[in-house]
């Protein structure tokens, strides 16, 4: 998990071009939008395609993707138990 | 007469310094290489940092000349906001196409193919003033800045109620985009120092520029130092329609060719196009004083914006710098100018400005 975590946080500050940030400076529970790293609804879509391009995985039911993508650690999970790459 | 558009505040983000206006020509910028590329304002001036990270180069420089057009003229928020571009952010749409291919079509990122779309720059800058007002496109090549400028007048004299019009254009040069434009001639095969441009008159095509440049346009003459009271388009014209196309447009404001004061020549250094650029230098009376711009900013589908931009500069200045007189004139102080420009494959725009 720890793994996932670690390169989920990089490819996170990849894909969302977040300049001058280090995975360290993302604290795994904070929410990803809104208050914690305040991203937006464009960002989300790129979250999504980040997991279905890194992982294979396609999320189909935009509500079931806001809890998704709520924070890191949610997305770790999600990851952990549907990838298929 | 047609409604004149008083000429508020400009702001040009160009291959030269331009951003800040007391600095222009010092020094004079030049390439090599043939591709003038802009120089970098300020961006986060204007753009907040959660923005900015997602946007290519021509979104954030669109952006900015807008934004700092409104600024200097005092609106808090344009009553519409028209602009004209050739080819939008060419950056995303390269990024978009690219990932297209190399991903198979897909999981594409949203992002290069949502700010590639032609109206981002007028989106961000409506959402950014808050002008829920008419807000409009137009994307029709080397005529883009042109309708723009013919919408806003056409609006501002309608009456109704439209004091502020928020006018601009801005296209953008990429290594790609040159090397495929170079393939077409619309830019030269051979390199050599930008400045000297008018010396290869005799191959086709020209260098490659880019640039974004903003008017903020009123129907109140208000601070402005001139106005734009005529604007005309010649899709490919012989040098006989040309000349009468100048006559016309002369004759529209009551003016013969001895009342021109600066000719502002838009000739490109092609040689398809040298007809017309020696029509419209042989069309000048000596009095009148002959500023080329292409050498600076380099040709690109709205460089008529920084020639209208430069237009603006010397109204307000009074002065004609050296490095844009191609033949200089007798004719002080500056106050009717006839805006010329000549595009790669032929077409003329030419505009009649006048002092306020």
């Amino acid at each position: 998990m720890e793994d996932i975590i670690e390169s989920l946080k990089q490819q996170i500050i990849d894909s969302l071009n977040l300049q001058g940030m280090k995975p360290s400076d993302i604290d795994d529970n904070a929410p990803l939008f809104g208050e914690g790293l305040g991203l937006d609804s464009i960002d989300s879509l790129e979250l999504m395609v980040l997991l279905e391009r890194n992982y294979g995985i396609k999320i189909e039911d935009a509500r079931e993707g806001r809890k998704i993508l709520a924070s890191v650690q949610t997305m770790a999970d999600f990851i952990q138990a549907n990838r298929k790459l | 007469m047609k409604q004149p558009l008083y000429l508020i505040s400009s702001c040009s983000i160009s291959p030269q310094h331009t951003y800040d206006a007391g600095q222009f020509l010092q020094p004079v910028m030049s390439c090599d290489n043939g591709k003038l590329f802009v120089i970098d304002a300020d961006y986060a001036k204007y753009i907040s940092p959660v923005a900015i990270r997602r946007m290519s180069r021509m979104l954030k420089i669109g952006i900015t000349a807008g934004m700092n057009c409104i600024e200097s003229s005092g609106v808090a928020s344009p009553d519409a906001i028209i602009i004209g571009t050739a080819h939008g952010s060419v950056t995303d749409m390269e990024n978009f196409l690219k990932d297209m291919i190399r991903l198979e079509e897909q999981a594409l990122n949203p992002t290069s193919f949502i700010q590639s779309t032609y109206n981002s720059v007028n989106g961000w800058i409506a959402m950014m003033t808050k002008c829920t007002g008419y807000n409009q496109t137009y994307v029709h090549r080397g005529f883009s800045l042109e309708l723009t400028l013919l919408d806003a007048q056409m609006m501002l004299a309608e009456a109704t109620g439209t004091k502020y019009i928020l006018a601009g254009s801005f296209d953008e040069l990429t290594d790609e985009y040159h090397h495929i434009h170079r393939k077409i001639n619309y830019f030269k095969q051979e390199t050599f120092n930008s400045l000297a441009l008018f010396d290869h008159y005799d191959t086709p095509g020209s260098i490659g520029g880019e640039g974004a440049n903003f008017f903020m346009l009123s129907n109140e003459q208000g601070n402005a130092a001139c106005a734009i009271h005529t604007i005309k388009m010649l899709q490919k014209p012989t040098s006989e329609e040309l000349i009468a196309g100048i006559n016309e447009a002369l004759a529209e404001n009551g003016l013969n060719s001895t009342d021109i004061d600066v000719m502002m020549c838009g000739m490109n250094g092609d040689s398809r196009s040298k007809h017309l650029a020696d029509t419209l230098l042989n069309s000048c009376e000596p009095n009148t004083t002959i500023t080329t711009f292409k050498q600076l900013s380099g040709e690109y589908y709205t460089a008529s914006g920084f020639g209208l931009w430069l237009c603006d500069h010397l109204f307000q200045t009074q002065q004609v710098p050296e490095e844009i007189v191609y033949r200089k004139g007798s004719a002080t102080p500056i106050k009717n100018t006839l805006f010329c420009n000549v595009t790669v494959n032929g077409c003329v725009s030419m505009m009649v400005v006048r002092r306020c």
